[in-house]
């Protein structure tokens, strides 16, 4: 890798890094534009000299960020985008991540001037119309999940688990329970589970899933006791299965004195069409960038919202929104809440994009949502499931599970499947996830894409298959040899770390 | 429903290639109970793009904002100029709404921005290394805690009472239900005072925090700091709020900070009333290994050329799941693409104007007080306490204030419930004109 780090040529580099394969151009990093920092952008502002108080602390040495023109900066953001695939450019199937359509009307209303350019402090009676939209959202996203208690502060839906888990920890501390320190949580679940009762300070027992992929009744009870604080189950589980046992599965777990966390990562199956809190769960976390369509954004930003029964609804963190007669107000103290987990009330302007989304919908066609995912994920299980291995039977809910299995006796692994789906026009399923089977795809439609976008996927995967069973196995290993890069050595990246660039 | 492509006629064949007779049945696992009626739950009825487009409007309408008020407001937000590139920049698909990284081969743009924007971090705050994003700079100030803790092995907190109430609100939080001591040093004063932090650090302290410039606006010399942090072995965490700072006055990395962490709100991003933010985190190469977070790393492709990773995955939860250095997941992508723009459009010296304007409107401002008001002595960034004799006194220049629409400043028992409700903590940024400063003084002694 040493050549890329060698600054002896700089134009060297940056002509190698400024050629064009048709018109998907290369672009060099912003620190190899090799020219004089062009006239600065124009900033308003007070002049003047500064007092010698303060020049005392100068800078000594300048940050050294580079300066480009503004075409310039465009040029530079623009092609890198290129580069990019979102759910703009196409398919995006990747399983628990509900990749759907994000409305543009979502980003416009989201960025009028009276919602993105006002201060959290602000007064009160200067806020009405965002604290009524915010108010609005707590109450949809209690409805829609039943549990009607809701905090918006979660910034994303690891920080809501955590959340959760704190005001769970709270509720059994307030019984006299403080030895309830441990969580249960399937072998199935999302690493953000363990992670999270961690941080809260519990530890966590790994439950094994049972044949079907779902929480084994045995291996449950075999674990519940004095110390257990909570259990933490995604539903549908992320074999894509409906855990049905859930009315049984949270009797046991109250039975025992503990408590159910709702994972809702997988939320977009039951939208509309049934609520957590009716089955039994006392708490979950709703990704709002997932069932309710904000944008990824490349890694961020979400929101968590957690919404929780009466049990715990005395836990909840402040601030916290309320509303009396006809205006809204900040609640900042309560003796019970487990205190802030956030330094502002939380991703205001991603949540009022799930109000837009969830007005848009409606109480008439919210249960769409959920109704047009399970079609589409049991239409591609359907398509795909005699070509490739099907670990649990039965219908799916909103993603459906395969492994490799078939396609590792030709010597052909999942990351194979994922890189050639790439030259064939597709963002790759979920791999090796979950960690129960062996070389997992998890696909998750979603139900914003089209008959034939499904059908064009699957005929692209039955190709896959195909070539594996025909032992055309070298386009495979290659694969990508299609995008803007070839696979990238991750190995070579962790081992001697270079994570900026130099000075 | 206009974000749904299928037809009634598509439904059907699909459900009959199936082989279900209708929708029930791809629901039949889901226990009768549980089904709700459609239609049935109570939300609003459904609205047309142009029924959204009117009732948001009619919100917005209803919020004061800093296109039509003037902003005195800081605290941890901040009204910064946001260049009309850095909106296009995140509004475009691709950048939008892509995942997380996890295929590099197609999703080489985001991550070269996460490498140009933790560059530009580390040359910023002067330190090794930048992962790429915390929530924002509360938590980021817990997960560094949580950090020293690791890195330390020792399990002691020590925190400035001049770091913003709501980050130490939001650490003690964080802190409260692991082992260790947590200690909150009160400073007396509308500063930092070295010494009683420094006094409070004892062999079992695994860091200190404090915040440079602090909660108050006081820029100080984190030197003392640093021998007593050397003294201890414990680390040293620099928090801050409004990293622009950093292009006027000394950065925390050249102060000897071992991990900082703050607000990158100010490069580019709207307040959006709380949200979405961006935390700042960067800490020491030799650390590097216990910092939380996502992280974008330098690599090669099957063919030689450079491209760029997620790396160091397995300090996270996908892998480590309950020993993780953090339960971070999703975090603020979109926001790193934002401060990258911004900081390449504004360079070194865009940059130092901003700084420069953000600190020369507050010296303006306090050199013009009239005698009822008090503040404190001493280096300030863009930030400071203004003191009244009393409550009334406070809000009645507010209420005047907000009535010729200019928010002064945040009651300082706002952020601090414990302060006295007589401090105004007043802000300025290169937002504020010199014409602002004047009506300010001018209603200052109008409510005199």
């Amino acid at each position: 890798m040493s050549h890329t780090l060698n600054h002896s040529d700089p134009n060297h580099v940056a002509q190698q890094y400024s050629s064009t394969q048709g018109i998907q151009h290369e672009e060099p990093l912003l620190f190899e534009y090799h020219h004089d920092a062009p006239e600065s952008i124009q900033l308003p502002g007070v002049e003047g000299a500064l007092s010698a108080d303060l020049t005392r602390f100068s800078r000594s040495t300048p940050a050294n960020i580079p300066s480009l023109s503004e075409p310039e900066t465009v040029r530079h953001f623009v092609r890198m985008s290129q580069w990019n695939h979102g759910i703009e450019t196409g398919f995006y199937p990747l399983g628990s991540c509900t990749m759907k359509y994000n409305p543009r009307v979502n980003e416009k209303v989201a960025n009028l001037p009276g919602l993105a350019h006002i201060h959290p402090d602000q007064p009160e009676d200067s806020v009405q119309g965002v604290l009524k939209l915010l108010y609005e959202t707590q109450g949809w996203l209690g409805e829609i999940v039943g549990l009607p208690y809701v905090t918006l502060q979660p910034a994303a839906g690891a920080h809501g688990e955590l959340t959760g888990l704190m005001m769970i920890r709270a509720c059994l501390d307030a019984r006299g329970e403080h030895q309830r320190r441990t969580v249960l949580v399937p072998d199935s679940a999302h690493g953000t589970n363990p992670a999270s009762a961690a941080l809260c300070g519990m530890h966590t027992i790994e439950l094994k899933s049972g044949a079907d992929g779902r929480i084994d009744l045995d291996e449950l009870k075999a674990h519940l006791n004095h110390e257990t604080a909570a259990l933490m189950m995604t539903n549908p589980n992320t074999a894509g299965a409906f855990e049905s046992d859930v009315k049984e599965i949270c009797q046991l777990v109250h039975d025992a004195g503990g408590l159910v966390y709702g994972d809702g990562a997988n939320l977009n199956a039951l939208v509309g069409v049934a609520r957590p809190g009716d089955m039994g769960i006392d708490c979950l976390h709703i990704n709002v960038h997932k069932t309710f369509s904000t944008p990824h954004g490349g890694g961020g930003p979400g929101a968590g919202p957690v919404a929780v029964n009466a049990t715990l609804k005395d836990y909840l963190p402040v601030p916290h929104i309320v509303k009396d007669a006809d205006a809204y107000h900040l609640k900042t103290c309560s003796d019970t809440s487990i205190g802030s987990v956030l330094g502002s009330i939380g991703q205001s302007g991603v949540l009022i994009r799930a109000n837009a989304y969830i007005a848009a919908y409606g109480r008439q066609n919210l249960h769409k949502i959920a109704e047009d995912a399970v079609l589409n994920a049991n239409y591609v299980l359907h398509r795909l499931k005699d070509a490739y291995h099907v670990p649990f039977d039965g219908i799916c809910k909103h993603e459906c599970l395969l492994t490799d299995a078939i396609q590792n006796k030709h010597g052909i692994k999942t990351l194979d499947i994922a890189k050639r789906l790439i030259d064939l026009g597709f963002h790759p399923m979920t791999i090796y996830f979950p960690l129960i089977v062996h070389g997992a795809m998890l696909i998750e439609p979603t139900e914003t894409e089209s008959r034939a976008t499904l059908d064009s996927f699957c005929d692209a995967m039955l190709e896959i298959a195909t070539q594996c069973q025909a032992g055309e196995t070298e386009l495979l290993h290659q694969a990508p040899v299609k995008p803007f890069r070839r696979r990238l050595d991750e190995t070579q990246a962790a081992r001697k770390p270079v994570l900026a660039w130099p000075t | 429903m206009r974000f749904l492509p299928h037809t009634d006629s598509d439904r059907s064949a699909m459900l009959d290639a199936i082989g279900v007779s209708g929708m029930r049945e791809l629901f039949v696992d889901i226990p009768a109970e549980f089904h709700i009626e459609k239609g049935s739950l109570a939300l609003a009825d459904a609205l047309s793009e142009a029924g959204i487009v009117r009732k948001f409007s009619k919100a917005a309408e209803k919020n004061r904002n800093a296109t039509n008020s003037c902003y005195f407001l800081g605290g941890g937000t901040y009204h910064h100029f946001v260049p009309a590139v850095v909106d296009y920049v995140i509004s475009r698909g691709e950048f939008l709404t892509a995942y997380t990284p996890y295929q590099p081969e197609i999703a080489q743009g985001t991550l070269q921005a996460l490498f140009e924007f933790q560059t530009m971090i580390t040359r910023l705050t002067g330190m090794d290394v930048s992962n790429a994003s915390m929530y924002e700079a509360a938590t980021a100030t817990a997960e560094a805690a949580l950090m020293a803790r690791r890195v330390s092995r020792k399990t002691k907190v020590v925190m400035a009472g001049s770091v913003n109430p709501r980050y130490r609100s939001v650490t003690a939080n964080y802190l409260s239900r692991l082992d260790g001591q947590y200690v909150d040093v009160d400073m007396g004063c509308f500063g930092t005072d070295l010494d009683k932090v420094i006094a409070a650090i004892d062999e079992h302290t695994a860091c200190v925090i404090v915040q440079y410039p602090d909660f108050y606006g006081s820029v100080y010399d984190l030197a003392p700091l640093r021998v007593a942090c050397d003294a201890a072995k414990c680390l040293m965490v620099v928090a801050f709020s409004d990293v622009s700072a950093f292009a006027l006055i000394e950065p925390p990395g050249a102060m000897g900070a071992d991990i900082t962490v703050g607000s990158g709100q100010s490069l580019g991003i709207p307040m959006a009333f709380g949200g979405p933010h961006l935390g700042l985190f960067s800490c020491k190469q030799k650390y590097v290994r216990q910092m939380p977070g996502r992280v974008c790393g330098l690599t090669t492709d099957a063919d030689g050329k450079r491209g760029f990773v997620l790396t160091l995955s397995t300090r996270e939860q996908h892998i480590r799941r309950e020993k993780a250095t953090s339960n971070i997941c999703t975090n603020q992508g979109l926001m790193c693409t934002a401060a990258a723009t911004y900081l390449a459009l504004m360079g070194d010296t865009g940059l130092a104007t901003v700084a420069h304007h953000s600190a020369a409107a507050l010296q303006s401002l306090l050199s013009q007080l009239p005698a009822h008001i008090t503040t404190t002595a001493g280096a300030h960034y863009n930030e400071t306490i203004l003191s009244f004799s009393d409550q009334s006194g406070r809000d009645r220049f507010l209420a005047a204030a907000q009535a010729k629409n200019m928010f002064a400043g945040i009651p300082l028992e706002k952020i601090d419930p414990k302060a006295d409700p007589s401090h105004l903590l007043v802000t300025t940024t290169e937002m504020i004109e010199a014409e602002d400063i004047k009506d300010y003084i001018t209603l200052l002694e109008a409510t005199k």
